[in-house]
């Protein structure tokens, strides 16, 4: 010991082990990193009120003056409810009012506090009869709930005279997506299917700019796409967030798996070829203007446990179109395996080639093909970016080259980059159009197209034949 | 310092060390407190190493999974506390060691291991983590609490004298 200790000590250390007094030292020096606490809460209130801030501004966008807030609902809180809610809360001018989800005990519950985080006094349900019928404001509401429910919920939304936007795919079924078709009509409400590709800016300037004004690809002969997925476990749920039986039986689940993995059941989802293939399959259809002649498909259950996997988890689809320019095959393949590669579109047209994705790892480039006209005049206008020259790597002295092989053609980028979340254009032009300002980019009638093709898919696979599909087979 | 002493300048600096520690783990525990869709999952999910299979075995029952992530919230956040007030020092120490022990063999940096998120420096077997665990192992041996902390005023109240000998106490 060492310093004014020492003068305490003899005493000190003779009652050491037995009982002794607490002095004044010992008060002080027990309360000597108090304050440190203190400095501690007041840095981490300073912390909490910048972030607090930065969620605010990113967040809640200050809505101009004249902007009508638009009174809004969430219909089904599940992982994509979330994805749209997040979003949403990026929008300015919106309000929301409501949120239903089933599980009551877990996602209403998480996204009601989320949204009164962000000074929302939103009201929670269950049932959404009883939201449509005590929620007598709401403008529009916004479906995410299992595909099986879509069209009961799209449609008796339209039906109580609110505008909808609804999560692809648009129904499990042709009779329940012609249903919403039909409810949107006849009420004149709006009705936005989620392919939400539809309104990125940059499928917007590919399709716009360098497919319809700049015809860069030539004429499309073939496309491919895919989606590869890594291996997911199932779903859980933990034990005390478990929904009682008799609601998950009214709400059409046999048990808290099924209402965890509803992806995967006949009756409740539609595999991945509507999960992951529908969006990119829609792209086809958009870019190439007509809808597929016929579909020939091979899909199986090749990995899962097909007990509670009931969809194909791995399917190879090739859809014929006859365009005005002349056919077209476009291929098409979802795997639930692995994840290498991740999704894109790739359109190949003789002049060149557009490989695209809603992903920002793929993004968009374009490949000019050595016998189409120069392309400066489109860098010039910043519709791409100039070509990085392939070069044919000559390091490799074993590789030889095939007098057969093409030469590499130059790539460019298309230079458009979406920094917001995915869904978020798709929303604002849905909200857009229900203030009258704009069109909807996907409404019912082209959601429903895009369904008729995709859920051909499954019908295909189990056929085993090609299958062909009619013009009036598209139109209601 | 003699055998088994530490004079007082060691000791301020032990519960400086202390106080900075404590600092550091109850603000992991309040930010992951104040994120409300914080998860051990990720963290789990990336785990390398010879423990890796249980780590993510862990992180894929949900049941387990909440409740690790409930322990892991309040506990670091609760080890702060105690270690910043110098209360229970030792049991907070101790708490203290275990998590970071956990959080070192989820992805220790031992030879041909790598962690797929970049890390912010170059680490062969030792890394922060297991520094800080060297740390709270000086903290937990030194009595740091009953120095400068709230155990010395408990310890006074509750009168049982030292029944723990302290290095600075001047028992040899």
């Amino acid at each position: 010991m060492a310093g004014e200790d020492d003068k305490g000590k003899a005493t000190r250390q003779a009652s050491a082990g037995g009982p002794r007094k607490l002095d004044r030292r010992d008060v002080l020096k027990g309360l000597s990193t108090v304050p440190a606490a203190g400095i501690f809460g007041y840095a981490w209130y300073k912390q909490h009120q910048y972030q607090q801030a930065k969620i605010q501004a990113a967040a809640a966008p200050v809505a101009p003056a004249d902007l009508q807030p638009i009174n809004i609902a969430l219909l089904g809180a599940g992982a994509q409810g979330q994805v749209l809610t997040d979003a949403m809360l990026r929008i300015p001018g919106l309000r929301f009012r409501a949120v239903c989800d089933v599980w009551t005990e877990y996602n209403q519950r998480r996204v009601v506090n989320q949204l009164k985080k962000f000074n929302y006094e939103v009201n929670a349900y269950e049932d959404y009869r009883e939201m449509l019928d005590k929620e007598k404001e709401l403008d529009a509401v916004v479906v995410a709930t299992p595909d099986f429910w879509h069209s009961q919920h799209a449609v008796d939304c339209l039906k109580a005279g609110k505008h909808v936007y609804c999560e692809k795919e648009m129904s499990n079924t042709l009779e329940g997506a012609r249903a919403m078709v039909l409810a949107a009509r006849e009420t004149g409400k709006l009705l936005q299917i989620g392919h939400q590709r539809r309104s990125n800016p940059r499928y917007l300037h590919c399709y716009e700019k360098l497919l319809g004004e700049a015809k860069l690809l030539g004429r499309i002969v073939t496309i491919s796409g895919q989606w590869n997925r890594a291996v997911t476990p199932d779903l859980g749920a933990p034990e005390r967030y478990t929904i009682p039986d008799a609601r998950l039986k009214q709400y059409g689940f046999k048990d808290m798996h099924q209402f965890r993995n509803w992806r995967w059941y006949k009756g409740l989802g539609g595999g991945p070829i509507v999960d992951l293939g529908s969006h990119q399959i829609d792209i086809y259809t958009w870019f190439l203007g007509v809808n597929p002649s016929h579909v020939i498909a091979s899909g199986g259950q090749l990995y899962y446990d097909p007990k509670t996997h009931e969809w194909y988890d791995t399917a190879m689809v090739v859809y014929d179109y006859d365009t005005s320019a002349g056919p077209v095959k476009a291929y098409y393949q979802t795997q639930t395996t692995n994840g290498s590669l991740g999704y894109f579109e790739n359109f190949m047209g003789d002049q060149g080639t557009l490989l695209i994705s809603e992903s920002e790892a793929h993004a968009a480039k374009v490949y000019r093909d050595t016998n189409a006209p120069a392309w400066d005049p489109w860098v010039q206008k910043g519709y791409i970016t100039a070509p990085k020259v392939q070069e044919i790597k000559e390091k490799d002295e074993t590789a030889v080259t095939d007098v057969r092989e093409s030469v590499s053609p130059d790539e460019h980028k298309v230079p458009i980059v979406l920094r917001d979340p995915y869904h978020q254009p798709h929303l604002q032009n849905f909200f857009d159009a229900v203030r009258g300002k704009g069109k909807l980019n996907c409404p019912a009638e082209i959601g429903y197209e895009s369904a008729v093709s995709v859920l051909k898919v499954n019908e295909a696979i189990e056929a085993k034949s090609r299958l062909s599909f009619k013009p009036e087979d598209f139109h209601i | 310092m003699e055998d088994g002493k530490l004079s007082r300048w060691p000791m301020i600096a032990i519960t400086v060390l202390r106080v900075l520690v404590g600092w550091h783990f109850l603000y992991e525990g309040i930010a992951k407190l104040s994120s409300p869709s914080w998860s051990a999952a990720g963290y789990l999910k990336q785990a390398r190493g010879p423990f890796a299979g249980l780590f993510k075995s862990l992180a894929a029952q949900p049941d387990l999974l909440a409740n690790a992530d409930l322990i892991t919230m309040w506990g670091l956040t609760a080890v702060g506390l105690l270690l910043i007030l110098g209360l229970f020092t030792r049991l907070a120490s101790l708490g203290a060691i275990g998590f970071i022990l956990l959080f070192y063999l989820c992805n220790p940096p031992f030879v041909g291991y790598f962690y797929s998120i970049p890390s912010e420096g170059s680490y062969l077997i030792v890394n922060k983590n297991l520094v800080e665990l060297g740390a709270l192992l000086v903290i937990l041996v030194s009595g740091s609490g009953l120095y400068a902390g709230l155990d010395r005023i408990v310890h006074g109240i509750v009168r049982r004298g030292s029944r723990f000998p302290t290095p600075w106490s001047g028992i040899a």
